[in-house]
């Protein structure tokens, strides 16, 4: 389920620059809390960005990944008004989908 | 405190300060020294917004007329959702819903966000208002209008889930707003240093022994020290009325004074005039790169000129980092042209 994301995208010219805002612990598995116990591991393993059907982004993540995630990206072969959608899946196996309109 | 009180005061401190000089010397007609402020000099200067409203301008702003004043405006060095730590700490982020109701903010404690927000901090909505409202813009304060401050506010408080995406903030909701504000409770007054006689936050026992008679208060760089972390004078920002001090070994303490060239002088005037030294420095990189940084990558290259002259206008980013900069066109094309014909030349 996780926590929702902030989505921009703005058309400038025939490319359209997005950009993402997860809101995600990314713990790395390595970190330990005050009592000494290792912090479990749960970071985002896989970002879709689709428009119209199409892919327009597809990457692996890792632990290396900050926490609260700031994506950003440019794609052209959209118009104002698409929708974009960005999906992502974590090491948990939780999933969210944001969707933003194209301005 | 009304605009007559205001005059009053002023009046009765210069009045004081008058006072004050006839005691300390035998000077003649000093109590004749300045003029009470006018109306309009006080107006200009009483626009403080408190916690409890007084003084807040009649107007509104929405959600979404603050993302357009922000991604014009603020988005540069704030990122997109205020959520940049390039220039300034994040302004919003780490707080939840449970914060709003509670009105402490929970991650204020523990290490889960080890980085304080803004928005973590905040314990009253005016303070946002009257801080954007005088001092935002960075390069041009003061330059937004009562409707866009009201705008700006709402849009960041809707990037920390404060308000809803089709939120309009005025002189009225804003009040519903500070009673869902994350740290709203988190300010106390239940400390030593808000009563005189309060426990101090030190072990600062009174030595009245010994006292030296005659105090010189003083603040020097010993010759030897002087360059040590080289020219001090030329890593600030030449931003408003503070300067460093000239410490260059090859620079005597009386070079400081030393008049620069006439053209040279004027044209770091207008830079400065139009904003460019909030974040351009002489030589080194503080925002954006030092002017003579910029000479010594583009002065030989064939076109530089124009190429610089054009990006003062247009802004840009990339060649030099991420960090945008915001386009200036407040400049017209002949004084691009002349500032950049300053900065290749070596910005002297």
């Amino acid at each position: 389920m996780g926590n929702p994301m902030r989505i921009r995208a703005k058309l400038d010219g025939e490319v359209v620059d997005a950009k993402v805002l997860m809101n995600h612990a990314m713990e790395t598995g390595q970190r330990k809390d005050a009592s000494g116990a290792l912090v479990p591991a749960h970071y985002i393993t896989k970002v879709i960005a689709s428009c119209n059907g199409k892919t327009v982004l597809e990457a692996d993540w890792g632990p290396s990944v900050s926490k609260n995630p700031l994506l950003g990206f440019r794609f052209r072969g959209a118009a104002a008004g698409d929708t974009l959608s960005v999906t992502w899946t974590d090491s948990m196996n939780d999933t969210r989908t944001d969707e933003a309109v194209i301005g | 405190m009304s605009s007559w009180d205001r005059a009053t005061a002023i009046k009765l401190g210069l009045s004081a300060l008058a006072l004050a000089t006839i005691a300390a010397s035998p000077l003649a007609g000093a109590s004749n020294l300045g003029r009470p402020a006018t109306p309009a000099e006080i107006a200009a200067w009483d626009i403080d917004v408190r916690p409890d409203f007084a003084g807040l301008p009649a107007g509104s702003g929405s959600v979404e007329q603050g993302m357009e004043v922000w991604e014009s405006k603020c988005e540069s060095c704030h990122g997109t959702f205020g959520e940049s730590n390039e220039v300034f700490t994040p302004l919003a982020g780490g707080t939840t819903r449970a914060d709003q109701d509670s009105g402490r903010v929970k991650s204020l404690v523990g290490p889960n966000v080890p980085q304080r927000t803004t928005l973590m901090k905040l314990s009253t909505v005016s303070t946002l208002f009257d801080y954007i409202r005088r001092a935002m813009p960075w390069n041009a304060p003061k330059s937004l209008s009562d409707d866009e401050v009201y705008a700006v506010t709402a849009y960041v408080l809707y990037l920390n889930d404060v308000v809803s995406d089709d939120f309009v903030l005025d002189q009225d909701s804003i009040r519903e707003v500070q009673n869902r504000l994350p740290n709203r409770n988190g300010m106390t007054r239940d400390h030593g240093l808000w009563e005189v006689a309060g426990k101090a936050d030190t072990h600062n026992t009174a030595c009245m022994k010994n006292c030296a008679a005659d105090v010189e208060i003083s603040s020097s760089l010993p010759e030897y020290a002087r360059d040590s972390h080289g020219n001090l004078a030329d890593q600030n920002r030449s931003f408003g009325p503070v300067r460093g001090t000239t410490t260059a070994a090859s620079a005597a303490p009386a070079a400081t004074t030393a008049p620069t060239q006439p053209a040279g002088t004027s044209r770091l005037a207008m830079a400065e005039e139009y904003g460019c030294t909030g974040c351009h420095a002489m030589d080194d990189t503080i925002v954006g790169p030092g002017f003579r940084q910029v000479a010594q990558r583009y002065a030989d290259k064939a076109g530089s000129l124009d190429q610089v002259a054009a990006k003062i206008r247009a802004g840009g980013s990339g060649a030099w980092g991420s960090m945008p900069m915001p386009a200036q066109e407040q400049l017209n094309e002949e004084q691009a042209r002349e500032l950049a014909e300053w900065i290749l030349s070596g910005a002297n």
